[in-house]
């Protein structure tokens, strides 16, 4: 069986700064991996490099058996990798929950297309999963920031991935809110057989959660637990 | 006075068509500038068309034939620039604003050209449009419509968050290009047809407008196209009745239009609290 995701010695550069400076990392199918580290430790890098949207400078990333490197063009492998970003950029934009939600299958339908129903009814039993289908109608930035949270969780979910990654889930949120989207994570995890790759700041939050810990300390990674 | 007896002058009856077109399809490229805050992007081509112009006149080429064509290459050439230098199109748009407008003026003086006649670029009038005009303008208009039609998804997606976009796997890079071309080419044409001064009333006020409304991208778009048509038509017919400059006249009713949204949403919120 391959490794769902693998990091080999990756370095990374952002201009003349070495963000990341031989990373070893690897996550087997349905494992739940966290990554831990102060901020500015190179987490959202890392994660980024998994995407394909960072290239290393050296070093060889593995994921789903595709090596990044041998591919230009990743939107493929995209399509089932689901992002959770730490927030959206876009603050006001007018859309509702249920559309950020279908966005999420907008790779699959492909160009030009219309959702179809099987769209619609996916994006629905995830919202419901995530418990957020009450909400459905409601604009994004009228919800509270776990809310929004979820919504972000839901739109990567429905792209029916393989990997999920998800950068400082918890972030900006109140102690029970991170308590409720831990959870909520963790058992769609299992639900979904999800390799899942969370970075995080809190390590005593994702501990309990968690199949195996990374530290992230000065570019460099080490297994924890 | 009726719209009957005002379509009988020709120049009305080229305007009012142009006013169709562009107030029903123009608001959608501010809806996209709005979004993807890509406001000195419209100022960097007016200079880029400066330049061109300029270029032209020293050259003894038709200067609104390289204005254009300068725009027409910077924006095609702003979105992979920006990319490979990792710096925002905002932020690049400024860079180029600045640097083309000086290169304007050194030739401008060097060349010994006619400082009016190469500002000459930048002012249109909407009321001397010829037939080519109006296809020009009715071409771009309806370029815009069948783009946002075909891929309303994929902007919704880049004008929500293109990280976004490109983590669900969208050629998210091939948009947002598209969308920054679309925009450069529809500010560089309409700058000499209509003029700098009424791009923004076309472009920019119906879609804030919007904006202030909306509760979704689609109303977004529609909002905007109908108070760009709204704002075109009102703004038409009373330049022409008080005999006032029809650019100011259009963008004066627009700017009503927003201060009615505003109002309407502030109205809503005070509403949703006391409930």
């Amino acid at each position: 069986m391959h490794h769902s995701v693998e990091l080999t010695d990756v370095h990374v550069r952002l201009g003349h700064v070495a963000v990341l400076s031989g990373i070893n990392i690897e996550a087997r199918p349905c494992e739940l991996i966290s990554v831990v580290g102060a901020n500015g430790a190179g987490k959202t890098t890392l994660l980024k490099v998994v995407n394909g949207i960072l290239k290393p400078s050296q070093g060889r990333i593995t994921v789903l058996g595709y090596n990044l490197s041998q591919y230009k063009n990743l939107n493929f492998l995209r399509r089932d990798i689901g992002v959770v970003p730490q927030r959206s950029n876009s603050i006001r934009f007018p859309i509702r929950v249920e559309e950020a939600v279908l966005m999420g299958r907008y790779g699959k339908i492909g160009l030009m297309r219309r959702p179809r129903k099987e769209d619609w009814d996916k994006a629905f039993e995830i919202m419901e999963a995530v418990g957020i289908r009450q909400f459905c109608k409601k604009l994004v930035h009228e919800l509270s920031g776990g809310e929004q949270q979820k919504v972000a969780l839901a739109r990567a979910l429905a792209q029916e991935p393989l990997i999920l990654l998800l950068d400082e889930p918890t972030t900006y949120l109140d102690s029970s809110a991170q308590s409720e989207i831990m959870e909520t994570i963790h058992t769609l995890h299992h639900q979904r057989e999800l390799t899942t790759l969370l970075v995080s700041h809190d390590s005593h939050l994702v501990e309990q959660y968690s199949d195996k810990i990374y530290l992230l300390r000065e570019g460099k990674s080490c297994l924890v637990k | 006075m009726s719209w009957t007896q005002i379509l009988n002058f020709p120049f009305m009856q080229h305007a009012l068509i142009a006013i169709l077109f562009a107030g029903i399809a123009f608001p959608m490229i501010g809806v996209f500038i709005l979004s993807l805050n890509l406001i000195p992007l419209r100022f960097a081509m007016m200079h880029v068309a400066l330049l061109g112009g300029a270029i032209g006149l020293f050259l003894k080429v038709d200067p609104l034939l390289l204005g254009l064509l300068f725009c027409i290459l910077s924006s095609m050439a702003l979105g992979p620039v920006s990319e490979k230098m990792r710096l925002g199109v905002g932020i690049l748009s400024g860079y180029f604003m600045t640097l083309t407008l000086a290169l304007a003026f050194i030739l401008i003086y060097k060349a010994d050209i006619h400082v009016l006649e190469a500002f000459n670029i930048l002012w249109g009038n909407i009321l001397s449009l010829t037939i080519l005009d109006l296809i020009i303008v009715g071409l771009i208009s309806l370029m815009i419509l069948i783009m946002v039609f075909l891929f309303f998804k994929e902007i919704q997606a880049i004008l929500y968050d293109r990280e976004i976009a490109l983590a669900v796997g969208l050629p998210e890079k091939l948009f947002y290009y598209l969308i920054i071309f679309m925009l450069g080419l529809t500010i560089a044409v309409s700058m000499r047809l209509i003029g700098a001064l009424l791009i923004d009333a076309f472009v920019l006020l119906p879609a804030m407008a919007a904006t202030f409304i909306s509760r979704s991208l689609k109303q977004t778009f529609f909002f905007s196209s109908l108070f760009g048509l709204l704002s075109g038509m009102a703004g038409l017919y009373l330049s022409f009745v008080f005999d006032i400059p029809t650019s100011s006249t259009i963008i004066l009713v627009a700017s009503l239009i927003i201060a009615g949204c505003f109002l309407f949403r502030k109205g809503v919120s005070r509403r949703e609290k006391v409930r």
